[in-house]
């Protein structure tokens, strides 16, 4: 089976994809926040935003079905929270809205971050950056085998889809999700201790090696000093 | 925000416990843990009217690996939705973090030990594992419903009976399926219940954990009682800009603002065509 929900544009070759993981994280955080931070922004603030972000996914090449996609499945969760605009009086639509376009935004921008950088590269990225070393060995081994086990998953459950006429009682609906939890993580914890030995066989020391990073170059300036000067300036409309 | 803060510094502090002394062997099966709760979540269990319940994991982290590693199990999967999934989000990540991390494991986890910790296939090891669960995901559930009565985007009085409600039942399932794996586990492997390999909750660890607990739920008792904003959240967010300047207030919008905003969006668009045939034809390939 394929999988390729996550990072599917990841291996483009754009000027976006070449800038170095630190810039992009450094860069589209600082975005995220400025977008966080203006509670009540003007629509002149949000379009300036929607601009940026619309030049970015432009020079990513990134097919913009995908983007536009993604943003669509978010829009359920963000929906939900409105449900409580009704009790927030006569400004609660214009506070729906708000918060439905920061939604929006920074979605996107988590969707431009993803998809121009490699997850060998993020991870990197975010050790240099300071990130612990063992949350950042955990990413990348989630990252890793989350593919293997989604396999296992959807196996399982065409085995027992396969194997059961209807629907079963609660209990025993329970009592089946139970033992295919439990076998999968017996079979987690297995394939953890042949991983162990891998690693040991492979001199494991406790940091993952790394070819060499990419350099930061005028692109990585240009990109920042873009960035910075584009919050400041929105932050004053 | 504080909590953006608090979640960080919950990380860190939780990584560096785990990383004094750690073994090769716990690195991997923290990773393979968090894959594990992240594709799991995907197995849905259909509870009534329509809607569906899955295991969240925290008490079961809590249990297996002990809290601070089950943390940083549970932040890891949580970060990855964030990141991968946009499943809640960036907005809420910190709050996510804490809500569903730190409470859901370090409750799991005290719940299960103050039952006795019981390792055998009998009748205490289901009930610990079930109320561990249970417990874990109201908890957690009360917590976010305090946490948006305080930042007023839901009311206390609407939004904590209706979380506090409805996961009092969804954490049935929650428990039921703790107890599942609990007792399959004891069954199966046995040997993965004796926590000799995960790092034991030393005293220092309790008192950390209750203060980091107590301080957000204690400021938040006394924003709720006193009818104030947060006051950490006042303060990192600094003077609040009032409703009145804002655009987006006037619920009115008259017509020549409305073709504004559509050839804004035109515009966008443009923007988004005219960058990407530029760099297209300017592109290695």
């Amino acid at each position: 089976m394929r999988h390729s929900f996550i990072d599917r544009y990841a291996n483009l070759d754009s000027p976006l994809h070449v800038l170095d993981a630190r810039t992009k994280l450094v860069g589209f955080t600082a975005l995220i926040v400025t977008i966080l931070s203006i509670r009540n922004g003007s629509p002149g603030q949000f379009f300036a935003f929607f601009f940026l972000v619309a030049i970015l996914a432009g020079i990513s090449q990134i097919p913009m079905h995908y983007v536009v996609g993604r943003a669509i499945a978010l829009l359920p969760f963000v929906l939900l929270a409105g449900l409580a605009a009704p009790w927030k009086g006569s400004e609660g639509w214009s506070w729906f809205l708000a918060l439905l376009l920061r939604a929006v935004l920074c979605l996107l921008i988590l969707v431009l971050l993803t998809n121009t950088t490699r997850f060998v590269e993020l991870q990197r990225g975010l050790r240099k950056l300071g990130c612990p070393r063992i949350l950042v060995a955990n990413l990348s081994f989630l990252y890793r085998y989350l593919f293997v086990f989604a396999d296992e998953v959807m196996r399982m459950r065409q085995a027992r889809d396969s194997r059961r006429v209807g629907r079963l009682g609660a209990l025993a609906e329970l009592r089946t999700l139970g033992s295919m939890l439990g076998t999968l993580m017996v079979r987690s914890f297995e394939r953890a201790d042949c991983m162990h030995q891998a690693m040991l066989s492979r001199g494991f020391q406790g940091e993952f090696p790394a070819a060499a990073p990419r350099k930061f170059s005028w692109r990585d300036l240009a990109f920042i000093s873009v960035v910075a000067l584009f919050i400041a300036a929105t932050v004053h409309l | 925000m504080s909590l953006d803060a608090l979640s960080g510094a919950s990380i860190l502090y939780a990584a560096r416990r785990v990383e004094r002394g750690l073994s090769g062997r716990m690195i991997s099966i923290m990773g393979v843990l968090s894959a594990f709760i992240f594709v799991s979540q995907m197995l849905n269990f259909p509870i009534f009217g329509g809607t569906s319940g899955h295991l969240v994991g925290g008490a079961l982290l809590g249990i297996l690996l002990g809290p601070m590693a089950g943390l940083l199990t549970m932040a890891t999967v949580i970060i990855a939705q964030a990141l991968f999934l946009q499943d809640g989000g960036l907005v809420a990540l910190g709050a996510n973090v804490f809500n569903m991390g730190a409470i859901s494991v370090f409750t799991g986890y005290a719940v299960y030990r103050l039952l006795g910790a019981p390792e055998k296939p009998g009748r205490r090891l289901p009930l610990a594992g079930f109320f561990a669960g249970w417990i874990s995901v109201v908890l957690s559930a009360i917590a976010c419903a305090l946490e948006l009565g305080i930042s007023a985007a839901v009311p206390l009085s609407i939004g904590l009976p209706a979380m506090g409600g409805y996961h009092a039942v969804i954490g049935v399932v929650e428990g039921a399926l703790t107890a599942g794996v609990l007792l399959f586990l004891a069954r199966v492997r046995p040997d993965l219940l004796r926590r000799d390999f995960a790092p034991r909750f030393a005293l220092a660890d309790w008192i950390g954990g209750l203060v980091l607990v107590a301080i957000p739920l204690g400021i938040l008792a006394l924003a709720g009682s006193s009818k104030l904003p947060d006051p950490l959240e006042a303060l990192l967010a600094g003077p609040r800009a009032d409703h009145s300047g804002s655009l987006l207030s006037a619920s009115r919008f008259t017509e020549s603002e409305v073709l504004l905003y559509l050839a804004l969006l035109v515009l966008c668009g443009a923007a988004y065509l005219a960058a990407r045939t530029l760099w297209k034809r300017r592109g290695p390939s």
